[in-house]
């Protein structure tokens, strides 16, 4: 124990201050006899405790033993690289995932990187603004750009002096994403540029969102949000705009696309023309599924009753509807398709009012779902709708009313058949 | 939604659905589906047909259990219905034949104490359809089987050759077979 507290003493020492030994002496006694800590905890948290009393930075004490080896974000080269490195938090991420425990971006007079700390690395949440020496920390590469991921074996330390930062509009040049179709963007933590029109702002619910609402290409619409942290300029609903180095991200099986701090915003001249998306789709009516029918909808939310309740207003008085969700199948492929009240009562013929008094009549709701697997299952309908995850919000449906004696009269004649 | 998908419905001619008898489905899941390929390398696990339903019979001993036969241009599909198939044991027991029906079923097979392997239909729905619906459906089939027999004869997908390995199956018979389907519809139009 002797040696223990000399040995904290000599390193206090070595800050300039002189602690005096029977204090470090009676505190380690305390906690190793008393209190039967092991010895190499005693020793950290009596350090500890006199680092605080003479107001020491934790981080200053220990970076004074190991100046580690550190690693600039430009220099990250490889995949799999271990790198200890000084950076500033530049942004955080909301984050979706619950394995992930933080995500954002870093940043230091080099470049910006984006991390990801996992849940179950047990550190201590990092602070936007703040600077910190990350150590042991992996290089990962995704999509062709670099992220760092802090793992167990990683120590997160903070820094009383904020690393400096490159200008917010620096992006790593080699590490420019790819621009791509909104259509396309359909992978998760994926980076992208893209070019699009501003379709829609939508008010703005909360002061960490500086922008939020709909961008659209000839492909299709996405969501997206601009952080206010992310410090970049407003962009106006009508006019159309380069995004690079945005993220995709996917929350309830939908995609959105946000803004960062790697992120730049352009206005372009040209005005995108924004694609309606609509899909269409041929095939038979194979099925109908359950909850189609008459069904009973929460008067506040429109969500469908299940047993009479609704999943966010629990029990409440339901409104009848009539709804179809159908589904296609071309003999390739199969497509579940959500048909309307409307729609519904013209294709089966049958009003909603027909069908409460049909269901009253039977005591079973379930007479009016017989009555539209009978009408429609087995025919076969053209929809056209816009796509809403793999969903077709069916828009129009058509029954085929005649044979295509075109196509009969090529395959025979491909067939060799005058 | 990982892990679950819709086995889509095949469209296949009941000779072509005689003929197959190669089932296969992947042993270490139980609940695994089953497939049968056919001649020309359709794989199919869910079907859908439109023909004629003329005939049917109550094979049961203790419950019901039904048997029906739907025609179409080039021969006969068997469909069983028991207690575990209400609505399309019910639809037998009260139709009327003959009538255009709709089938969207399983495909399953039975060998006999010979060998030979038979192929029926579960089905998970039947529906009266109408003369229309059936016309479509066969034009439909023989396209989706001429686009098969292309496919086959360039033996470049595994079930392809499968299929060629197994049955040693001549394209030009199944072309022959859609031939009959069409000209069948010619007659109609």
């Amino acid at each position: 124990m002797k040696q223990t507290a000399e040995s904290i003493k000599d390193r206090f020492l070595k800050l300039g201050i002189d602690v005096p030994e029977e204090d470090i002496e009676s505190r380690l006694d305390e906690l190793i006899t008393k209190f039967k800590v092991p010895s190499n905890e005693a020793q950290r948290s009596v350090t500890n405790y006199f680092l605080k009393k003479y107001s020491i930075p934790k981080n200053e004490f220990y970076a004074r033993q190991a100046e580690p080896q550190l690693t600039k974000i430009t220099d990250i080269l490889e995949n799999g690289q271990w790198a200890n490195m000084k950076v500033k938090v530049i942004q955080l991420w909301e984050n979706t995932h619950e394995s992930i425990s933080q995500v954002g971006l870093l940043g230091d007079e080099t470049g910006i990187i984006k991390f990801t700390k996992w849940q179950n690395t047990e550190l201590p949440d990092l602070e936007q603004g703040e600077s910190y020496l990350l150590r042991n920390i992996v290089i990962d590469e995704y999509n062709g750009k670099f992220q760092v991921k802090l793992n167990r074996t990683s120590s997160v330390e903070k820094l009383a002096e904020a690393v400096d930062v490159a200008g917010g509009d620096f992006t790593p040049a080699a590490r420019e994403s790819e621009l791509m179709n909104i259509a396309d963007l359909k992978e998760d933590n994926q980076w992208a540029t893209i070019r699009g029109k501003i379709v829609q702002l939508w008010e703005n619910s909360h002061e960490a969102i500086e922008q939020a609402g709909l961008i659209g290409d000839e492909t299709g619409v996405i969501k997206f949000t601009n952080w206010a942290s992310s410090e970049l300029p407003d962009m106006e609903e009508g006019k159309s705009y380069l995004l690079k180095n945005i993220v995709v991200n996917e929350w309830n099986g939908r995609f959105q696309v946000k803004l960062n701090r790697a992120s730049s915003i352009e206005e372009l001249d040209e005005d995108i023309e924004v694609g309606t998306s609509t899909f269409t789709y041929f095939g038979a009516l194979v099925d109908i599924q359950t909850g189609s029918g008459l069904i009973k909808r929460c008067p506040e939310c429109k969500r469908a009753l299940v047993k009479g309740a609704c999943a966010e207003h629990g029990k409440v008085k339901g409104e009848y509807d009539l709804r179809i969700k159908a589904v296609m199948d071309s003999g390739t492929s199969t497509q579940d398709a959500l048909i309307n009240r409307e729609l519904t009562e013209e294709l089966a013929g049958i009003s909603l009012d027909s069908a409460i008094a049909m269901a009253a009549d039977a005591l079973d709701p379930g007479v009016v779902l017989d009555r539209l697997k009978h009408e429609l299952v087995g025919r076969y309908y053209t929809v056209t709708g816009h796509k809403l995850d793999r969903y077709i919000l069916v828009e129009s449906i058509a029954p085929r009313v005649s044979l295509d004696g075109e196509l009969l009269e090529e395959m025979l004649v491909d067939l060799g058949v005058e | 939604m990982a892990g679950f998908f819709r086995e889509v419905a095949r469209r296949v001619f009941a000779q072509e659905l005689k003929d197959s008898n190669l089932t296969s489905r992947d042993e270490s899941d139980q609940y695994a589906p089953q497939y049968l390929l056919t001649p020309t390398g359709a794989k199919v696990n869910r079907i859908f047909l439109v023909g004629t339903l003329i005939e049917k019979e109550d094979i049961g001993t203790d419950s019901e259990y039904w048997r029906g036969r739907v025609s179409d241009p080039t021969g006969s599909f068997l469909v069983y219905a028991g207690q575990y198939q209400p609505e399309a044991a019910q639809f037998l027991a009260e139709c009327e034949l003959p009538a255009f029906v709709a089938v969207v079923g399983k495909t399953s097979t039975y060998t006999t104490d010979d060998g030979n392997v038979l192929t029926s239909i579960r089905p998970e729905s039947i529906q009266p359809v109408d003369e229309l619906t059936r016309d479509l459906w066969v034009l439909d089939t023989a396209k989706q089987t001429l686009e098969r027999i292309n496919a086959f004869e360039k033996q470049e997908e595994p079930n392809a050759k499968l299929a060629k390995e197994h049955y040693t199956t001549d394209s030009a018979f199944y072309r022959s077979m859609v031939q009959k389907a069409l000209e069948s519809l010619r007659e109609n139009v």
